[in-house]
């Protein structure tokens, strides 16, 4: 056994360990420890993923040294170690693009709690990605949601508290389904193990027994998931705790938690159900149908918010419902598509809400787009940032949001002919209506008014600066670059089965 | 020098030497300016009978696309309207050398007036299609001014419908080309047709309609149903000498762009005894009678001049789709009477009101008394158009008549001459009460008051000229009917 | 040769105009003399590699394995490269005169002369992504143009603008989709579906051509999706000239001839429904366009309704799918941009000298300001197709080719054109009549302040005139070389 192969382990136990530190360190050191430990983490990623890329080969890693079913066991193999590089990148850079903010907006006095949540966010996703132990995902995703609500919680005003508490309930709620799911699961195959179950499944499947449980507990599953990705009509939290929490934060929840958990979703999808046996309970056909209502409706909500954060966060909603397409086509074009599309809308929507949070500073912390008029001239960065992101979300070539696209509609074409000719209607349409918030939003913001709020001692953090930059280029290699990251795509679900 | 561009310097000539007058400094000065104009127009004259001479010459100018060409030719037929159409010009800018006196922008007006001459003299030596089609274009926009010269909101509206009506009606021509270019080899005037019965044999249906859209569309000129709307206003509201050679003249163009398209490109066999040829020749006698009742209810002397040309071109309309020799040759030598009467008309009219100002036909009681040589002349004519025997419109009606009962046609070869000679009752009508009127006011006509108003000699010699040339013509007619009657013959 | 040499024309423009406000100009002559050098090079340096024409293309950029970046010379992108690239330098410098008193005139140059590179690019691109990528980047570089005056009208012309442009991008993007997985994305004359894989989907396939059609066609202003055209046009004039009249319109017209003739290919769609379909758009958007302008007062907005109508001729021509379809579509292309910008240019000075917008108002024109009226009244007659100037040949070219096809909805389609040859008539002569021959009672002292533009407006605007005429009376060339590019040779 290789060094690298212990890495994710240790990213995993790194994390958690600094959280602990991180509480009794001062904010500004905790913040110090938290980048240094994404850096770090990130860094051990990229080794992890070249160490996979060029054994071509995944391995698990049994923690403990307990053989299953009893031990914990996770799973490296090409698709999770780029997830975590992939993860590591966002993280650091909404940290370094919000730090000012941060401090802004959260307590002195609990400036390194804030910290404490973001390693411990770290490492529910790291686990939630490498985890190859069903019961171990569900552990993780309550430490995910019970971090994410100190996220959100930690600007310690009215409406992040209601914000968080609207968060709390309708997230243990899909934990809650999540958790009998598993249970039932448990109680039909008898294990804990994906690999396991995926065998069990199998032979349960190919029998013919039990297809009603099995239904219920795909039904469960998905729908805890989705609830906590905040798909389409589960989405009714979301726009409050986007809007409400520090830039970071919104940055963190959007592009990163629910990501990981459809990144779950996928995974179960491939490593404990089988896509096929998914595909034959219609659970797809399902996802499919209210991806597309949820990529219209989305859209249309964003289009009436006169708030730049909600019309961001409404957006996501969107987005998720493009993700939900890509997997309820029930193709691996498609599951290409919907990993693809993770990324690149993670890249984006981040970059939007950071870049979205300085244009507000600069706009006397306002976030009306009556106030926001001019901003663009203000703060030349997180506008030409902001218009990358709205381009990006329309789909400009070149522009991360265009190559997803591409890939979604090739999938869509493949894809039975019923679902193609929705898929495409549907992908115009909601290009059309992205167009038509974002680029107005972009237009707003560069139009010329509201002098008053010139201040010429205005300075932009540097922090700041450099995360949007670092944030724009990954777009454009998202945009451009693509073909690498689509053939890891590729080869890591190849490994998943 | 290729004596074949020869053709181009009656062409140019007057277009150049029009153009120029506005902005040459000395042409400022009227008298300066009247002897040059008929000074050019003379010369434009000179040399339309020279080339008109010089046998059958064509030149090819040059080429916009591999199948648009420039080109002219002089044949039988060009020479016909081109020498009428110098002549005519001549009189009328004899005319207008004083009549003009009395309007403003004299100079606007006669740059228009002489290069309209070009082109019209282009349009007549035009080889192909292409070529009559820009001419015919461009005599649209240069009339158009003369139209509108006296520029009150009536002429001004006038010139705009006179040039949608043209426009809508060369439009109707254009569209006819497009498809005539696939079925035919080329778009050169050859007699007897040109169309490739090869590529046509399947398509007959749809060609004919194309004809008759074509023969409607350059009808608008000669202002035939259903495009003649224009004509009654356009006509009277320009000044005299431009409203006769509009009359006489631009609309025989229309004749003869429709006299190319069905003889020189679609052929006559092609449509004889179609639908097309009876539709054509139901709306020319609808047209002849209908202009006729106008003009007689109409109580403004130019505008009743006006519609006696709507029924009177049709009179030749009405011989060209008889569709043989003897129809042809009375159509062609009614062009010539026409055009010769109706100028000498205008400019009568035109000369009343130059100097008493009348210009409606209840005022002209006793007219006679005050300028006898000119009503005399229009006397004269009046009785040559109407037909009464020996005058010259009376040997035209008589070969269209002939020609009417030869094509056997069940109604129409007795419905036409019957309808001519409706027609020509009511143009006696019309006209003649005029001249009555004129000279014999009647008892209560006050004799005091009468005073002499005979014009200065520059009007009175075109329209006696005009006058001697119709009644002359009536009386030897055979030289000029053997030529109309041969070339007539040459094209069918 | 090395091909490199293609990004030139298009990265050329595209880094001068992007530097220009790093110039920091305190005078308006050094940011002329700049912004004319860049121009001026650029149209040479196209006009030299159009000249020399390089063969094969080459892959700038792979995104995403088969979705790459190519540029290459072939007939096609001469045509509307030439077209650009001979018009860019005089609109140039009609809009520095013309621009004195919009303001902002280094943003407005800054974006003016990066949309030369874009447009550069989608003559140059070799297959659907290159083209649909310039594309998308022509509506965004150009919104700023739109929106120049910044105040409410031009913004909410702008957001028209764009979210057309994209909405219709959308659906080009379904058929982009589809070729990229039934055919080829590049460009082959004849089209490069791969009947293979489709099988029996052709109808299918017919249908996303419609669509993707209808798609390019926002920006060709195809009925319905006309209405952004005639809002834009509060833009400054230059931009409404150049690019709502040529460059961006186009775009959408050049698109659209890719997709017909070098993706989906003639063979796949001659005579079948979609054809047909496609058809009868262009008819109703020749009438409709015409005749709205006909109604319209305003002068700039008439003359963009008359785009319209135009735009139509150029799509009816593709959408013939004949050789001869295509040349009539080409000669439209060319000849239309010439008469048009013409006009708008025109407009453009009595605007800027008079402050007149109105039909009603430029009465009596005739005799103030000679020069312009008397190039307006060349390129009217010209739109109209007046014989010998350029209009004529092009509707000549495009009618014989519909009455060569002879199907009934060619010939309804030739009837669509002399209607709206009527209409344009209509539309265009009242404003000369009114110009040149004002009623007699009208008070000259009312229009006492009028008079020709200067010389930086009056010389393109007369060079122009003077092509208009060329152009007409002398095509043979350009006819050839269409009929090269139709037979597929180049």
């Amino acid at each position: 056994m290789e060094l690298v192969q212990n890495f994710p382990f240790f990213n995993i136990v790194m994390c958690l360990a600094s959280g602990v530190i991180a509480s009794i360190l001062s904010g500004k050191n905790a913040r110090r420890l938290s980048i240094g430990l994404v850096s770090v983490v990130g860094i051990m990623s990229t080794c992890v993923l070249g160490y996979v890329l060029k054994t071509g080969e995944f391995y698990t890693y049994m923690m403990g040294h307990h053989p299953a079913p009893w031990g914990n066991e996770i799973r490296v193999g090409v698709l999770e170690a780029s997830m975590a590089l992939f993860f590591c990148i966002i993280m650091l850079l909404c940290l370094l693009g919000g730090s000012k903010y941060i401090a802004q907006d959260i307590e002195e006095s609990k400036l390194n709690l804030y910290f404490v949540m973001i390693n411990l966010m770290l490492s529910s996703l790291l686990a939630l990605v490498y985890t190859n132990d069903l019961f171990n995902a569900y552990v993780f995703v309550e430490i995910n949601t019970i971090a994410a609500c100190g996220l959100i919680m930690i600007r310690n005003n009215g409406k992040s508290i209601l914000s968080a508490t609207k968060y709390m309930i309708m997230s243990s709620l899909g934990s809650g389904m999540l958790l009998i799911g598993i249970s039932m699961l448990y109680d039909l195959t008898g294990h804990l193990l994906m690999s396991n179950i995926k065998e069990s499944v199998a032979t349960i499947a190919a029998n013919g027994e039990y297809t009603v449980p099995l239904t219920v507990v795909i039904g469960l599953m998905c729908v805890g998931l989705a609830i906590k990705s905040a798909l389409f009509p589960f989405h009714s939290w979301l726009p409050d705790a986007y809007g409400n929490s520090t830039a970071s934060s919104s940055a963190i929840l959007s592009s990163l938690v629910s990501k990981a958990y459809i990144f779950l979703l996928i995974k179960i999808f491939y490593r404990v159900i089988g896509l096929h046996v998914m595909i034959d309970h219609k659970i797809t056909n399902t996802l499919f149908a209210f991806a597309i209502v949820g990529m219209i409706m989305g859209s249309i909500s964003a289009m009436k918010q006169h708030d730049v954060r909600r019309l961001i966060a409404y957006s996501s909603v969107a987005q998720i419902g493009y993700i939900y397409m890509g997997i309820g086509l029930g193709t691996t074009a498609g599951m290409v598509a919907a990993v693809f599309h993770i990324m690149s809308h993670s890249a984006s929507k981040s970059m939007l809400f950071i870049a979205a949070r300085g244009l507000s500073e600069v706009s006397g912390n306002s976030k009306d787009f009556k106030d926001l008029k001019g901003a663009g001239y203000r703060n030349k960065i997180a506008g030409i940032a902001f218009a990358v992101g709205a381009f990006s979300m329309v789909g400009i070539p070149l522009f991360a949001g265009f190559t997803s696209k591409v890939y979604f509609a090739e999938a869509a074409i493949t894809a039975s002919p019923k679902k193609m000719f929705i898929a495409m209607i549907a992908l115009a349409i909601s290009t059309i209506l992205n167009a038509v918030y974002f680029i107005r939003a972009t237009i707003s913001i560069y139009t010329p008014r509201n002098e008053h709020f010139n201040d010429p001692n205005f300075k932009l953090a540097f922090t700041f600066r450099v995360a949007l930059v670092l944030f724009i280029i990954l777009n454009f290699f998202l945009g451009i670059g693509s073909y690498p990251i689509a053939q890891a795509i590729e080869k890591g679900l190849a490994m998943f089965s | 020098m290729n004596s074949n561009y020869m053709i181009l310097l009656p062409v140019l000539l007057p277009v150049i030497a029009g153009l120029l007058i506005p902005v040459i400094k000395p042409l400022n000065n009227r008298n300066a300016r009247n002897y040059y104009v008929i000074g050019i127009i003379a010369l434009t004259g000179i040399f339309t009978v020279f080339v008109a001479s010089l046998g059958d010459i064509h030149l090819s100018l040059w080429k916009m696309t591999d199948s648009l060409e420039i080109y002219f030719k002089v044949d039988g037929m060009g020479r016909l309207f081109a020498v009428l159409t110098a002549a005519m010009w001549l009189m009328s800018a004899i005319f207008s050398k004083e009549y003009m006196k009395h309007e403003h922008d004299e100079s606007r007006y006669f740059a228009f007036f002489v290069s309209t001459l070009g082109v019209l003299v282009g349009l007549c030596f035009s080889g192909n299609l292409i070529t009559m089609y820009v001419f015919y274009e461009f005599m649209t926009l240069l009339t158009l001014p003369l139209v509108l010269h006296e520029l009150t909101k009536g002429s001004i509206a006038a010139g705009v419908k006179y040039l949608f009506y043209s426009m809508t009606g060369a439009f109707l021509g254009l569209g006819g080309f497009f498809f005539l270019s696939q079925y035919a080899d080329t778009l050169t005037f050859t007699e007897g047709g040109v169309l490739n019965m090869t590529k046509v044999a399947g398509h007959e249906g749809l060609l004919l309609a194309v004809v008759f859209f074509m023969i409607l569309g350059f009808g608008s000129k000669a202002g035939m149903l259903p495009l003649h709307g224009w004509l009654p206003t356009a006509h009277p509201v320009a000044p005299a000498p431009a409203s006769a050679v509009l009359s006489g003249n631009i609309t025989k163009m229309g004749v003869l762009a429709i006299i190319r398209v069905v003889y020189y490109i679609v052929g006559a066999d092609f449509i004889r005894g179609t639908w097309v040829q009876y539709a054509w020749m139901g709306v020319a006698l609808a047209t002849v009678f209908m202009g006729s009742m106008l003009a007689y209810k109409e109580q403004i002397l130019k505008k009743r001049l006006a519609y006696s040309t709507v029924s009177q071109v049709s009179y030749v309309l009405f011989g060209l789709s008889l569709l043989n020799v003897t129809g042809m040759t009375g159509a062609l030598l009614h062009v010539v009477f026409h055009s010769v009467v109706k100028n000498a008309l205008f400019l009568t009219a035109g000369a009343i009101i130059y100097k008493t100002g009348k210009t409606k036909v209840s005022e002209l009681t006793g007219i006679g008394k005050e300028m006898p040589v000119m009503m005399w002349c229009f006397t004269l004519v009046s009785v040559t158009l109407v037909g009464i025997p020996p005058t010259s419109a009376f040997i035209s009606k008589w070969y269209l008549g002939l020609g009417s009962l030869e094509t056997g046609i069940s109604v129409f070869s007795w419905l036409g001459p019957v309808v001519l000679l409706v027609s020509a009752l009511l143009t006696a009508g019309y006209l003649i009460t005029i001249s009555i009127k004129g000279f014999f006011p009647g008892a209560d006509y006050d004799y005091s008051s009468l005073t002499k108003q005979e014009p200065k000699a520059v009007m009175v010699v075109p329209v006696v000229i005009l006058t001697v040339v119709a009644v002359v013509c009536g009386m030897f007619p055979n030289s000029l009917i053997s030529f109309m009657s041969s070339l007539a013959g040459t094209i069918l | 040769m090395n091909l490199y040499v293609l990004l030139i024309p298009i990265l050329l423009p595209l880094i001068g105009g992007a530097v220009l406000p790093l110039f920091h100009f305190t005078e308006r002559k050094h940011r002329q003399f700049y912004i004319g050098t860049v121009v001026l090079l650029n149209t040479i340096i196209t006009f030299l590699l159009l000249c020399m024409r390089p063969e094969g293309s080459i892959v700038i950029l792979n995104m995403a394995g088969r979705l790459e970046v190519a540029l290459h010379v072939d007939g096609l992108g001469t045509v509307f490269a030439a077209i650009v690239a001979g018009l860019w330098p005089f609109a140039t410098l009609y809009a520095f005169e013309y621009m004195k008193h919009e303001g902002k005139e280094t943003k407005f140059f800054s974006f003016y002369t990066m949309t030369y590179g874009i447009t550069m690019g989608i003559a140059f691109a070799a297959n659907l992504m290159t083209l649909y990528m310039f594309y998308e980047m022509l509506t965004l570089i150009t919104l700023p143009l739109v929106m120049h005056a910044m105040d409410k009208k031009s913004v909410r012309a702008g957001r028209k603008y764009v979210f057309y442009s994209i909405g219709g991008a959308a659906f080009a993007f379904i058929g982009f989709i589809f070729i990229l997985i039934f055919g080829n994305m590049d460009f082959v004359y004849g089209g490069s579906l791969n009947m293979d894989l489709i099988g029996k989907r052709e109808e299918l396939l017919r249908l996303m051509y419609v669509f993707a059609v209808l798609g390019f066609g926002v920006k060709a202003a195809i009925f319905p999706f006309h209405g952004w055209l005639p809002s834009a046009s509060v833009a400054p004039t230059p931009v409404t000239a150049l690019l709502h009249a040529v460059a961006v319109v186009k775009a959408g017209a050049f698109a659209i001839i890719r997709i017909t003739y070098y993706s989906f290919g003639t063979d796949f769609l001659y005579g079948t429904w979609a054809q047909q379909v496609i058809l009868i758009f262009a008819m109703v958007t020749i009438v409709y366009g015409s005749s709205r302008a006909v109604k319209e007062q305003h002068i700039k907005k008439r003359l963009a309704y008359s785009t319209i109508s135009n735009l139509s001729y150029i799509i009816f021509g593709a959408a013939l799918m004949t050789p001869a379809g295509l040349i009539g579509s080409l000669t439209h292309m060319v000849f239309h941009a010439v008469m048009k910008i013409t006009l708008f240019f025109c407009v453009g000075a009595i605007m800027y000298k008079t402050h007149r917008e109105y039909v009603s108002e430029i009465t009596g024109f005739g005799k103030k300001m000679p020069v312009i009226m008397a190039c307006f009244t060349i390129s009217s007659l010209a739109v109209i197709g007046i014989p010998p100037l350029a209009g004529f040949i092009s509707k000549w070219n495009l009618a014989s080719a519909a009455a060569e096809n002879g199907t009934v909805l060619s010939i309804i389609g030739i009837g669509c054109l002399l209607l709206s040859a009527l209409l344009t008539a209509i539309y265009l002569m009242t404003i000369v009549v009114r110009a040149y021959f004002p009623s007699r009672d009208f008070n000259m002292e009312k229009i006492a302040d009028v008079e020709d533009p200067n010389w930086l407006m009056k010389l393109p605007i007369l060079v122009l005139s003077i092509a208009v005429i060329g152009f007409g009376i002398y095509a043979v060339p350009l006819m050839n070389f269409f009929a090269k590019i139709a037979a597929g040779l180049i």
